[in-house]
């Protein structure tokens, strides 16, 4: 047993190097951020009080020293004494019973020095899930989708395991497979799950009466809309290495959007106390919903029990493309209602999702899409059922937006064909219906800082100079066409409360730490938490270091993701900050004996008593007290939803947001291109313009792939395409450089320093503003993603144009 | 069977035996430690783990090790002067070119290549030269600034 070999790194968990380095590399950062900070207050007049602030300036990321290096500790970049690689059998059928594994050969092959199968793990032990604990972490008696794992082998080498895997023998009885929704729920279809047969939930919710609201309409549009399932393509493949350390600690190193969720997971799946278990993130080289399912993490982890040495296994891309989760295929029937004026009366939605094999985030994906039908929009009369089955493909789960690009990709479809029917433009259609202050949501909830129509008026003026401009331009084969699209979206958890804590401590040296639960998965949301600590504490923002994603240093506070980070977290960060503030000040106070209001922390220097000193004076002056200061912040906000009805208040807090698009459609070819996007954000304030900036950007490179072309393509149960030559990804001459981020001038009076926040929702506006930028383009309505070339001829033609 | 090649990494040259198929990713990662080129497609796709052979980027995870036998590669550990970031990361750093990182390396390379042979390329020039580059997270427009940054 190598018990022992592993040693915390010292300093930045996230960098490779040695404690020299990253002390330079720190002394670099520092300059760094003070130069930013001088540039930015120059540049910013008199107006004192708001020009203090860090908060809106353009911080580099606290990590980018290190990436820029080639430095950063990835989890496939980590080495250890001892190491054994990992990889698995995979099912070679998309639905079948496992009559007989045979391990014996593979067991003599060369380097093998341990192998798990389902056998030697406890039935109560077996199953794993996000939600609902279905997913074996290696199959047992049957299979669900082809490349569903089976079996576990480390080895010497990566190249050994490989080797041996191709030796375990599995019998095989194949079973009926079901590749689609309807297959799924016909009658006599086999059943997939033992307990809820083919359907993973059913959604209904209404309000109003609908009947009513389609008497009062003057014109109805009914339309169906698919969009296909897609990969989430992080770059970096899931990777993780486990081992015990000295202390008898399972640790699992891990890139993942929540270390709190495996921690509890694994404590269970290997029957340690939570105690015994840690999970620490590693870099996390992208996620965007695809880093929160069991992955590496169970079978590392008992590997690494089993055999006592530390255990390491990186995913290849076809392994992704195959075994993990995708964004689900969906089926949408919407039928649409509105008086001649243009004010929306009904809305019936019938939603269809391929859930794949397994329960993954289908539940939460399906509540979000069941939430956010007809969102932005005053929907007086709504009726929706969703929903969600089991199918023998890879498990669907959460993406980016949980679903809600495709809810809005029909909302959006249809409100800019009413507008065309009914002689109006797209911008006024949505003045007319969109959400205002005081307006109530489809859940009863009622809305406050709703920054919709400040959207809209920022992409107003755009527009219709645009559409001036292009005005015959138009002509032959290549078309230009503009397209808008709103969003409204709900920040954090459906439903169920979902706090996060931050805590601020100091060193007697001088150093502050920030311990944050919900990880930076490349986002940059650790720079964001510190500048908006620093801001509160009243310390410099370079001086704070954040540690995050460590279920040992840090609590549980949910995951990265449903854009809650700076929200949530950021809402933490500022209790904690003000907390930390206070107490500082209050122990320097007893240290001059001054009275406590003469004292003040502020701009990284404490004023006493009208005397400055240093942050380092004055925690030298408290010395070793100053470990009995923590600030401490906690942030919950009161979220209840009656899941039956629907009826509450689901989120804490909406972002909005207008985005328009001008196209080009190649008519012979069939094959659009975007030319622009202005993307006008109301994500209330700012914390750092160049990472919020990058998520739009983001966003609507990932849009497009969404719009144009991504797709898995999948027959009979099997991926067709698992990787990049035929699953197309936007590169740099796909996507413009011409996105212009707005943000509209808006404070959410919940959010730290107003803020909301971006992350998933730049997305989910593109597809839908692109359909529609091409429907003005060619006259003929797409109602499919991804809008490809074969796709799009088809509609060409079949529209005669 | 195993040959013996010189690889001259960053300036250093390192005998190896290796297997005629072993690839210089793997080489780079698994025996070098340099951890900095990144793979993800294996298959010359995605540009993660582009380095530079005599100055020109290529695929490492379709490059095997005999064919780099005494030339010249740079990674992205080699790109530092003196423990001093090159323009073009100091670039990347500022202009917020970098979010999850994960293609970063392989970026500075084709990049680093790009603005040595050709000190002001246009914008179309650089779009061009990093077309065999993924990015999931910027949507490049961030690194396209970047690189036009140090163009002088
Ligand atoms: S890993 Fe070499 S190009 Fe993708
Ligand atoms: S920064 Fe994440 S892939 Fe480029």
């Amino acid at each position: 047993m190598t018990v022992g070999d592993w040693k915390e790194p010292e300093g930045e968990k996230f960098a490779l190097g040695t404690v020299e380095e990253q002390a330079r590399w720190q002394a670099e950062y520092h300059r760094l951020v003070r130069d930013t900070v001088e540039r930015e207050r120059a540049g910013r007049g008199t107006d004192v009080d708001v020009d203090l602030r860090t908060i809106g300036m353009r911080i580099p990321r606290n990590d980018a020293l290190y990436k820029v290096r080639g430095r950063a500790r990835y989890a496939g970049n980590i080495e250890m004494e001892g190491m054994l690689y990992g990889r698995f059998v995979r099912s070679q059928y998309p639905h079948a019973r496992i009559l007989k594994i045979d391990i014996s050969k593979a067991e003599t092959a060369p380097g093998v020095k341990g192998i798990l199968t389902a056998a030697e793990i406890p039935d109560d032990r077996l199953l794993v899930g996000p939600i609902s604990d279905d997913t074996p972490i290696l199959a047992r008696d049957k299979v669900r989708f082809a490349g569903e794992p089976i079996v576990a082998i480390v080895a010497e080498t990566e190249q050994q395991a490989e080797a041996a895997c191709l030796l375990v023998e599995v019998d095989y009885e194949p079973l009926e497979t079901v590749i689609t929704p309807e297959q799924a729920l016909a009658e006599g279809t086999v059943r997939i799950d033992p307990e809820d047969g083919n359907v993973i939930t059913d959604l209904h919710h209404s309000q109003g009466d609908i009947e009513i609201g389609f008497t009062e309409a003057d014109i109805i549009l009914e339309n169906d809309f698919e969009t296909e399932p897609i990969d989430h393509c992080f770059l970096e493949t899931p990777a993780g290495v486990a081992f015990v350390d000295s202390d008898d600690v399972l640790t699992v190193l891990v890139c993942t959007q929540y270390p709190h969720y495996h921690h509890k997971q694994l404590a269970r799946v290997t029957g340690r106390p939570m105690e015994r278990v840690r999970v620490v993130q590693t870099v996390v080289g992208g996620a965007f919903g695809g880093k929160m399912d069991n992955t590496v993490e169970c079978a590392s982890a008992l590997l690494t029990l089993k055999t006592g040495r530390p255990v390491k296994i990186v995913f290849t891309r076809e392994e992704v493309f195959t075994a993990t989760t995708k964004r689900h295929a969906m089926k949408i029937h919407q039928r649409l209602g509105a008086t001649k004026d243009g004010r929306i009366t009904a809305l019936d939605v019938r939603n269809l999702f391929d859930g794949g094999a397994y329960r993954s985030y289908s539940m939460i994906c399906s509540g979000r899409c069941v939430i956010h039908a007809g969102m932005p929009y005053r929907i007086p009369n709504l009726r929706v059922r969703h929903t969600a089955v089991f199918t023998n493909h890879a498990p669907s789960g959460a993406m980016r937006s949980f679903g809600v690009v495709k809810v809005a990709f029909a909302m959006e479809c249809q409100l800019n064909e009413l507008a065309d029917k009914l002689g109006m433009s797209p911008i006024e259609i949505r003045r007319i219906n969109g959400l205002v202050d005081g307006d109530h949501t489809s859940t009863g909830q009622t809305l406050t800082d709703v920054g919709l129509l400040k959207s809209l008026d920022a992409i107003e003026p755009i527009y219709e100079q645009r559409q001036k401009d292009l005005a015959g331009q138009s002509n032959g084969t290549r078309r230009r066409g503009l397209g808008i699209a709103c969003l409204g979206y709900g920040i954090g958890y459906s439903g169920v409360r979902n706090p996060s804590t931050a805590r601020v401590r100091a060193e007697a040296d001088g150093t502050v730490t920030a311990f944050c639960g919900t990880p930076d998965i490349g986002t940059g949301s650790d720079t964001s938490l510190a500048m908006v600590a620093a801001e509160s504490a009243g310390i410099a923002v370079d001086r704070i270091r954040v540690v995050s994603g460590d279920s040992t240093k840090t609590d549980d506070s949910g995951p990265t993701s449903a854009s809650r980070t700076t929200y949530f977290s950021g809402n933490a960060a500022h209790i904690a900050g003000q907390d930390f503030k206070q107490q500082f000040e209050t122990a320097v106070a007893n240290k001059l004996h001054a009275p406590r209001e003469e004292v003040r922390l502020q701009e990284d220097s404490v004023i006493a008593r009208n005397e400055r000193m240093t942050f380092e004076e004055a925690c030298r002056l408290i010395g070793d007290e100053i470990d009995g200061i923590g600030g401490y912040g906690k942030f919950d906000p009161d979220i209840a939803v009656n899941i039956l009805t629907f009826e509450g208040n689901p989120y804490p807090t909406y972002v909005f947001a207008t985005h328009l698009v001008e196209i080009e459609v190649d008519t012979e070819l069939g094959t659009t291109d975007l030319l622009k996007a202005w993307c006008a954000h109301d994500a209330g304030t700012i914390v750092n313009p160049t990472g919020a900036e990058g998520q739009i950007e983001g966003g609507v490179a990932m849009g497009v792939g969404q719009a144009l072309w991504e797709r898995v393509v999948r027959q009979d149960g099997y991926i067709m395409n698992p990787h990049y030559r035929d699953y197309l990804l936007p590169g740099a001459k796909d996507v413009t450089q011409e996105i212009e981020s707005i943000f509209v001038d808006t404070h959410d009076r919940t959010g730290p320093y107003g803020a909301k926040g971006v992350a998933e929702v730049s997305l989910i506006p593109i597809p839908a503003a692109m359909a529609s930028a091409v429907a003005d383009a060619v006259d003929a309505r797409p109602s499919h993603l991804p809008m490809d070339a074969e796709y799009m001829l088809g509609l060409l033609n079949g529209n005669g144009a | 069977m195993t040959v013996d090649v010189t690889l001259n990494v960053n300036g250093r040259p390192h005998s190896l035996s290796v297997e005629p198929t072993e690839t210089v990713v793997g080489i780079l990662r698994e025996r070098l430690g340099l951890t900095g080129t990144h793979k993800d497609c294996s298959m010359g796709v995605c540009g993660a783990c582009t380095v530079l052979l005599d100055d020109r980027p290529v695929s490492s995870c379709l490059l095997l090790a005999p064919q780099a036998d005494g030339r010249e590669i740079r990674t992205v550990e080699g790109l530092e002067r003196d423990g001093r970031l090159s323009p073009l990361q100091q670039a990347f750093l500022t202009h917020g070119a970098v979010q999850c990182g994960y293609c970063t390396p392989g970026f500075l390379m084709t990049a680093t290549a790009l603005l040595e042979e050709n000190p002001k390329p246009t914008r179309s020039e650089i779009v061009e030269a990093i077309k065999g580059n993924l990015c999931r997270c910027t949507g490049y427009k961030k690194i396209i600034e970047a690189v036009e940054s140090v163009t002088g």
